[in-house]
């Protein structure tokens, strides 16, 4: 058969009908993956406009543009967006585009799993963003400790649909990690053996091991919450033999693994886009994946450094700060890494490398604060402070979203077969760093003046005043440099110059497909040799005989976890729409449970379990075919 | 770098045939939800002992009492075995006595849950969900492991009425599997819960 008719019939297997029911149907992890990040890069638009009017109620001290309940929403909504419905989607979508095409699998273990946790994703943000159309909104910052959030001092359902709503997300993401798990360890290309795999890999499969065991976590915290605020129980209140530090336990046991669920999945973005513009390999493979790993480990032993002013004994204190300083060990030697490939290496300096740039700097001074506030003295000092806020910022925008630009300037020519438009992305770099910098600097210093964070206005005289408006301007700032950027995703979409298959001249694998990749990735399934597969002289496609083409359905290869050697073939589902319907009847499901509607909920519920058996049901199409 | 290249899978020029198709994929997956729901109920017994912690003797003078406890025990470990067995007879293409184990299973685990509401019923007298802390966290873990229960008997009603057990060619694979895995970690969890909220607050009466 001739290439090009090889071509069509794959094209015929697995393109998603283009129709309604096939856009609500798809299971095509390249469609996913851009949903993704569309919706999470909406969510982040969202949640900065949040943080811009809390800009500017702080800009100027006693403003009272809003009422202190506002405020208290407002920031919360930014704060919750921004750390679940933007910081880890948004590498989900990265992930799910380019996992399986950087490990030459034609799709995701369980695609229609995927789709699942694309909807769950959605419908979970649709959810809390419901709820101040319902009266009000959760008010008591992204971590809500009780007993704040209990029924006698938040009586209104913002707190509710927080919970709900987290719970569906917590759902979400622990059916990504699975599906990445198995992904990464069974789909890889002949050949790819696990010392071979691109770093994203690693990161991708710690976080999602991670969220395996942490996520649960967050699941009891939220389940006791809803349990106490509106069923009697008394899992927080001291009067009946409740402990509302629990509450701190369980979410922190949780929430700082997540720190690293959004963390690692970025640097290693940064660990895929720095040797290809340093034009080496990656100085320490090994080391990199391996302290990504340890990080993920380790995350799981510093959570109680969020408590520290609770009280504890000197040994409980004395670990967790010693495992605050070990953790940072690990993001070194990346960083370390990373520096010495540059050395090493001639540097091409286009906007992708400018935000890896700028994550290296942002992270080491995020990191640093970060390791003082890990010395307990200095934590009692600083703790509820700006210079937390300022911390924060420094490691998320440092370590999130600059990697996230950085990701999105070197992969959008993959995705959309047009490059951006550089002139206008390193101005939008610059504006971003310098804004970032401008207003998250100086949050640091009124913090160790004694500014709390979470506070909605301050008098004049206390030396704050010049610093905030500082903060404000700065924050602007870094919002018009991301509309740059947004207005060249635009532009580019259009008028940008013309990608080609590899205009970066990168290694992996995913460079050798069309920009943008067909909806089979490829025709023949690679075999890889090396790390490089495309800067070494092997052709992954060579396949004289066409054994590898796999046309007799939607099908790829399934290989041994540590050598990928081929055992077996699997065979990809079609499109379905019961993963839309199972994220909606178990949204409906949490909806209800929000207002206590007992039948309602248990109609969702059955619904949710009559959707799962259509979903399940073994059906005879298809059958003949392979 | 050497140019080396992989060996052309099996030398078959049709490589469908001469691969077998995947059929591990749905038991990854139920591996890996028991890992997280244990994860759940670690968190869930984490927070019994937290809240214990620090507490004037919490269950110690009024132990739950063990009588159905022992019984829902019994029930769950006879099932695991039936169940295992039937996970043996569908390899071994016994499908017909698969099935019949599948319904015992299924029976047990109902059993079980009526079992578990004499058991609420038996406590409900002295304590509920509203007494106080240890009521919350004893009715909260007990209503998770129903719900486990509950939603593995639907899963297993569902394989027993599955049309049939033979290799599939198409998705679910090897549903018997998958729904045993379930019904494993459902035992497990039961011995856990059975132990740890029942037998050890009954012993440690004798350590005072
Ligand atoms: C557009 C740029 C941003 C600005 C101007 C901004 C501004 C702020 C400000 C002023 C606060 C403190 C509110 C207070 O304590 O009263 C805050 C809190 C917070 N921000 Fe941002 N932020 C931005 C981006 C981000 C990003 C990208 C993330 C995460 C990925 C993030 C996560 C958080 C979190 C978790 C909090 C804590 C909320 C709480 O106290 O519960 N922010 N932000």
């Amino acid at each position: 058969m001739s290439t090009t008719a090889v071509a069509q019939r794959l094209q015929s297997i697995w393109e998603t009908p283009k129709s309604v029911w096939g856009w609500f149907a798809t299971v095509d992890h390249k469609e996913i993956g851009i949903r993704y990040l569309v919706t999470a890069f909406l969510f982040m638009c969202v949640a900065g406009v949040e943080a811009l009017i809390v800009r500017v109620q702080l800009a100027r001290p006693d403003q009272a543009l809003m009422s202190p309940e506002m405020y208290d929403q407002l920031f919360s909504m930014h704060g919750i967006t921004m750390i679940f419905w933007y910081a880890s989607p948004i590498l989900s979508g990265f992930s799910n585009y380019l996992i399986p095409l950087m490990i030459g699998s034609r799709d995701m273990a369980y695609p229609r799993l995927n789709a699942f946790t694309y909807w769950s994703f959605l419908f979970s943000g649709i959810l809390v963003y419901v709820a101040p159309f319902m009266g009000q909104a959760p008010h008591a910052g992204w971590f809500s400790y009780v007993p704040y959030t209990l029924y006698s001092y938040s009586p209104s359902r913002g707190m509710d649909f927080y919970a709900m709503a987290l719970i569906l997300f917590t759902i979400s993401i622990t059916a990504g990690g699975i599906n990445f798990i198995t992904t990464i360890l069974k789909m890889r290309a002949p050949g790819m053996s696990i010392n071979k795999m691109p770093l994203m890999c690693y990161s991708t499969m710690t976080m999602s091991f991670v969220g395996l065991f942490g996520m649960p976590a967050l699941t009891a915290a939220c389940i006791f919450l809803e349990l106490d605020r509106r069923w009697g129980t008394h899992f927080f209140s001291p009067a009946a033999g409740g402990n509302p530090i629990l509450w701190q336990q369980l979410f922190w046991f949780f929430g700082h693994p997540w720190v690293y669920i959004v963390f690692l999945p970025a640097t290693a973005i940064v660990s895929m886009i720095i040797p290809v513009f340093s034009r080496r390999p990656i100085v320490g493979y090994s080391y990199v994946a391996v302290s990504t790993m340890l990080t993920g480990a380790v995350g799981f032993s510093v959570w109680m450094h969020h408590m520290f002013t609770d009280g504890m004994s000197d040994m409980t204190m004395s670990f967790f700060s010693a495992g605050s300083m070990m953790i940072s060990i690990f993001t070194i030697v990346q960083i370390i890494c990373w520096v010495v490939t540059m050395w090493k290496g001639r540097v091409v300096m286009t906007t992708a490398m400018y935000y890896a740039l700028g994550t290296i700097a942002a992270l080491v001074v995020g990191g640093l604060n970060g390791v003082v506030t890990g010395i307990i003295p200095l934590d009692w000092q600083a703790h509820n402070t700006y210079f937390i806020v300022g911390h924060i910022h420094y490691v998320l925008i440092g370590s999130n979203m600059f990697p996230v630009f950085a990701g999105l300037y070197y992969w959008y020519p993959k995705m959309t077969g047009r490059k951006l438009s550089e002139t206008l992305g390193k101005w939008s770099f610059w504006i971003m760093f310098i804004g970032f910098n401008v207003g998250f600097f100086p949050m640091q210093i009124v913090g160790l003046l004694g500014m709390p964070r979470r506070i909605y206005t301050y008098p004049a005289g206390l030396g704050w005043s010049a610093s905030n408006m500082i903060e404000t301007v700065g924050a602007f700032a870094l919002g018009i440099g991301i509309l740059l950027s947004i207005i060249n995703f635009v532009y580019s979409r259009r008028f940008g110059q013309i990608a080609g298959k590899n205009p970066w001249n990168a290694d992996t694998l995913e460079w050798d497909l069309d920009s943008p990749p067909e909806p089979y990735s490829m025709v023949h399934l690679p075999t890889v040799i090396t790390r490089h597969p495309l800067w070494d002289n092997h052709d992954e496609s060579a396949d004289p005989n066409d054994e590898r083409i796999l046309d007799n359905g939607r099908l790829t290869y399934i290989t041994t976890w540590l050598d990928a050697k081929v055992v077996s073939i699997a065979k990809m589902p079609e499109e379905t729409i019961a993963p839309m319907l199972l994220a909606l009847t178990m949204a409906l499901c949490l909806l209800a449970l929000c207002f206590q509607l007992v039948y309602w909920a248990c109609g969702g519920f059955g619904a949710t379990l009559l959707v799962a058996f259509y979903w399940l049901w073994p059906r005879e199409k298809g059958e003949e075919a392979l | 770098m050497t140019t080396n290249t992989i060996a052309p899978n099996r030398g078959s020029k049709f490589i469908p045939t001469a691969l077998p198709l995947d059929d591990t994929r749905g038991i990854w997956a139920m591996w890996m939800v028991v890992a997280t729901e244990a994860a759940l109920f670690v968190c869930l017994f984490g927070a019994y002992f937290y809240l214990e912690n620090n507490k004037d003797r919490w269950t110690y003078n009024t132990p739950p009492a063990e009588h159905w406890g022992w019984g829902m025990l019994g029930a769950l470990i006879v099932s695991g075995f039936t169940i295992w067995l039937g996970d043996r007879a569908v390899i071994r293409q016994a499908y017909l006595r698969a099935r019949a184990l599948l319904a015992c299973t299924l029976l047990l685990g109902l059993g079980f849950l009526i079992m578990e509401g004499f058991d609420y019923a038996s406590h409900w007298a002295t304590l509920t969900p509203y007494s106080n802390s240890y009521g919350s966290i004893f009715y909260t873990i007990e209503s998770f492991d129903a719900l486990h229960v509950i939603v593995g008997v639907l899963i297993l009603g569902y394989v027993l009425a599955m049309p049939r057990y033979a290799p599939a060619r198409r998705a679910p694979y090897r549903p018997y599997r998958v729904a045993a895995i379930y019904w494993y970690f459902v035992v497990i969890v039961w011995i856990a819960i059975f132990f740890l909220l029942y037998v050890m607050p009954n012993l440690r009466i004798y350590g005072f």
